[in-house]
């Protein structure tokens, strides 16, 4: 797959039709993977493409990165879960189908845990994620390379986070407020989950508004909640589950549980799973006058 | 007694020794499925099987928010109240060697042109236990910027590990000395023990720090595109400068309520678009390269050179840690390499 | 302001998040009928339902709230006629969010009043003040370490 891979990356820069490709390759000692950034056509070698690739490298195409789309028009390396990434930024009007050359990779999953990492994909050491994964056969885009793929997920979600989830549904609300309150008191607001995050795209973040200080800027436990929250929020029936954020949370907070959740909420709510097709507005835009007000008194 | 030993089975002594003289003992720990740095009450809560603990004893020292002043609007006008920390002591126990070199390089900053007691105190009243390394992963390279797996840089006591999980304990500093005097019925006779070989993580071939000290000085390199080519991937998400020994950025905030409230001081970060952001609008640092390209100046450049200090220890945290894997290594052999062309 | 769940006499803090046009109305018609209610609710008064973002809910109870109520005009009355919808959709997802992280649910309330509906803004803050009431005041909030 890499050499076709390679191959396409070296076409596309030769003929011009991108700038730049946006893809993964090796660190320095070939034990992880790091994204690279390929302008000219012989440096394509450096492109590959295996388990350890998890990076969703959808954030690159965000408005975040002027440097980047001065490079020209961009090709990514994506994988069907990081292409929900590009669909959403799509119906949200920050890119055109034409801005971006995706490069579908064929997937059969890749690593969470990469410390255990031994050359062979393990089920122990996947995500959630790629378990219940409907699009390892890239769903949208311009080439698709890699040997097909047969896997047909569970009816039913399974994982360690659907079922922290049933577990969490069952508790009573002060032991739901303990669960929680024990892992975001332990937030550091590095931000990282929203760096990371290519949803999270908005030039001036709700937490840098001080005028006034929405969310408090301290680490301490109140302003975590408010942090972790608002974040959660604002990422609904936008989400899609890439892991991204919690794989960057540097103190292992279970942000997957939490927005997991409101994938559920959402789809419960909305029958909207997003990331699937661009040209349907994200759920929490729209409405519909018969949305369920059972709670509404 | 410049030597002498730690049982194993003597730590929870040595524990509740310092806590009932109203010390607070800190040690690696697990806390959700990391080893990290934290305060123990029992000697069960401690791991002994470790590399780099995810975070670094800065927060102890440092902590992540702590007020500063305090204030209240009253009727005459406000009234603003100094916050004077009385640090209890603090014990570091098992602290690596490049954390205890990293306290160095941090007072510097805290003692340039002003005193912050916030952070003097604190360490003054802290004991560093150092524990030399025994293992170490391919993100360590403490050897490349000069400091030893078992160095003494830092530490007021410098413990080697014995094979049968002992540790031999010396005294580095006067400190060192007066706390194992203080606790002298748990320190014993070190009757030649057999120590753990010390593990030295290989120097990264093809860096040299005084090119990249050269290279950064030089101001023509400041807009070099090597920057933009080594960093771009950065998604300045922070955590390579909240978990990085040395950085020690902070934010003031006002925090509280109209009539009543603190102002803290909170950790930043360099790698934050709003850390350079100017009330016009204006940001110098407008592209997250440029951003990171400041934080390897900071390291190699501004901490050496204004600071006489080390600014990286080599802990390998920020390689851990980043989301991208922008690993500074890479980065210093590339300026190293760049160093030789010009 | 330290107030214990024993304490006698403890009066429940609830804030009111309000549009402008119905339920505003709708209280304000209550107060000039000189109709009795709890008078533990404070109102903030707002153009419409869709200007209440969920921060003012996480604002409240960090300042001390033990109960929050949002209500705006019944659906299809809108002043801005789409406002209630949007913010409709946003609480079913912030309703969930909150449950899940274990704010009970008798601590957030959401209505619908309008403008002439007096008779039913009294009866829901006398209900929902009798429904905190027994929760006791909001501690675990109020309790972070700020
Ligand atoms: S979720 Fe699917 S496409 Fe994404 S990494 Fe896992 S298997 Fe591959
Ligand atoms: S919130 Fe997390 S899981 Fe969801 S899209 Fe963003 S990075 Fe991915
Ligand atoms: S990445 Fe984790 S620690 Fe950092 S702000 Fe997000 S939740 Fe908090
Ligand atoms: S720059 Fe990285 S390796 Fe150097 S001291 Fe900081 S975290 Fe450790
Ligand atoms: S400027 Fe950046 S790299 Fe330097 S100490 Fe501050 S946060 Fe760390
Ligand atoms: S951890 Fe990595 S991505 Fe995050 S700011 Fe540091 S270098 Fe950039
Ligand atoms: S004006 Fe009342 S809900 Fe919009």
């Amino acid at each position: 797959m890499e050499k076709e891979l390679r191959e396409r990356a070296r076409e596309l820069l030769e003929s011009g039709e991108v700038g730049v490709v946006i893809g993964y390759g090796w660190n320095r000692r070939k034990r992880r993977t790091t994204p690279v950034f390929i302008r000219k056509p012989e440096e394509a070698e450096r492109l590959v493409f295996n388990p350890l690739c998890v990076n969703n490298l959808s954030v690159y195409l965000t408005r975040k990165y002027p440097d980047i789309q001065k490079l020209g028009r961009a090709a990514i390396v994506a994988k069907g879960c990081d292409i929900k990434n590009i669909v959403v930024l799509m119906a949200e009007g920050q890119l055109k189908r034409d801005d971006v050359y995706i490069i579908g990779v064929r997937c059969n999953g890749v690593v969470y845990r990469q410390e255990l990492w031994q050359g062979e994909l393990r089920p122990e050491i996947m995500p959630v994620k790629c378990h219940n994964c409907d699009v390892r056969e890239p769903h949208v885009a311009d080439t698709v390379v890699g040997e097909p793929v047969l896997f047909t997920p569970p009816e039913e979600p399974v994982g360690m986070v659907f079922d922290k989830i049933r577990e969490i549904d069952a508790m009573s609300p002060e032991e739901r407020w303990q669960f929680w309150m024990d892992h975001f008191s332990r937030c550091i607001k590095c931000y990282a989950c929203r760096q990371v995050c290519s949803l999270c795209y908005c030039e001036r973040c709700i937490t840098e508004k001080n005028m006034p200080q929405w969310i408090e800027t301290s680490a301490h436990p109140r302003g975590n909640l408010a942090w972790n929250l608002i974040r959660a929020m604002h990422l609904a029936g936008r989400c899609t589950f890439c892991g991204e954020c919690e794989r960057a949370c540097p103190v292992n907070i279970p942000l997957n549980i939490i927005n997991q959740k409101l994938v559920l909420v959402v789809k419960d709510a909305f029958e909207h799973r997003s990331g699937y097709d661009p040209d349907t507005h994200p759920p929490l835009i729209v409405y519909d006058t018969e949305d369920k007000e059972d709670f509404i008194k | 007694m410049e030597k002498s030993l730690l049982k194993k089975e003597a730590l929870q002594k040595l524990i509740d020794g310092v806590r009932e003289k109203g010390g607070r003992f800190v040690a690696p720990s697990i806390l959700a499925r990391q080893v990290v740095y934290r305060e123990v009450d029992c000697a069960d809560q401690m791991v002994h099987d470790y590399i780099v603990p995810r975070n670094s004893i800065k927060e102890f020292l440092f902590p992540q928010t702590e007020p500063i002043l305090r204030f209240r609007l009253m009727r005459e006008g406000v009234e603003v109240e100094d916050v004077r920390v009385e640090p209890e002591r603090t014990v570091f126990f098992g602290v690596r060697p490049c954390d205890a070199a990293s306290c160095g390089a941090v007072r510097k900053v805290f003692t340039w042109d002003y005193i912050d007691q916030f952070y003097t105190r604190r360490e003054d009243s802290s004991v560093m236990m150092t524990i030399a390394c025994t293992s170490s992963d391919d993100e360590c390279f403490c050897t490349t910027v000069g400091v030893s797996p078992e160095g003494k840089e830092g530490a007021d006591l410098l413990l080697k590990e014995t094979v049968d999980g002992d540790y031999l304990v010396e005294a580095v500093t006067d400190r060192g000395r007066a706390f194992v005097e203080e606790f002298k019925d748990v320190f014993t006779e070190p009757d030649g023990a057999e120590l753990k070989a010390v593990a030295t993580p290989e120097p990264i071939e093809g860096v040299n720090i005084d090119n990249i000290i050269g290279f950064l000085k030089d101001r023509s390199h400041y807009n070099s595109e090597i920057w933009a080519e080594l960093a771009r991937k950065c998604v300045g998400c922070g955590a390579c400068t909240f978990t990085c020994p040395t950085c020690r950025c902070f934010d003031m905030v006002d925090e509280g309520t109209y009539i009543e409230g603190e102002r803290r001081k909170n950790w930043d970060s360099c790698q934050f678009d709003s850390f350079t952001l100017h009330a016009s609008g204006h940001n110098p640092r407008d592209t997250q390269f440029k951003r990171w390209r400041n934080r390897f100046m900071c390291k190699f450049n501004f901490y050496p050179v204004k600071f006489s200090a080390r600014g990286c220890v080599g802990c390998g945290r920020c390689i851990r840690v980043c989301p991208v894997r922008l690993d500074i290594t890479e980065v210093m052999i590339e300026v190293s390499e760049a160093a030789r062309d010009v | 302001m330290e107030d214990k769940k024993t304490e006698e006499g403890w009066e429940p803090k609830i804030m009111a998040f309000v549009c402008n046009w119905c339920t505003y109305a709708g209280a304000d018609l209550a107060g000039t009928s000189r109709m009795h209610y709890s008078p533990n609710v404070r109102i903030v008064k707002l153009p419409c339902t869709g200007r209440i973002d969920p921060l003012f809910v996480i604002k409240a109870f960090e300042n001390g709230a033990d109960g929050v109520l949002v209500s705006g005009c019944h659906p299809g009355d809108c002043h801005y006629t789409s406002g209630n919808y949007h913010a409709r959709r946003r609480w079913i997802v912030f309703k969930s969010l909150m449950d899940f992280v274990g704010i009970h649910p008798g601590r957030l309330h959401f209505s619908w009043v309008s403008a002439s509906e007096a008779i039913k803004w009294v009866d829901l803050i006398d209900r929902i003040t009798e429904e905190i009431k027994k929760l006791g005041p909001f501690m675990e909030y109020r309790g972070l370490k700020k």
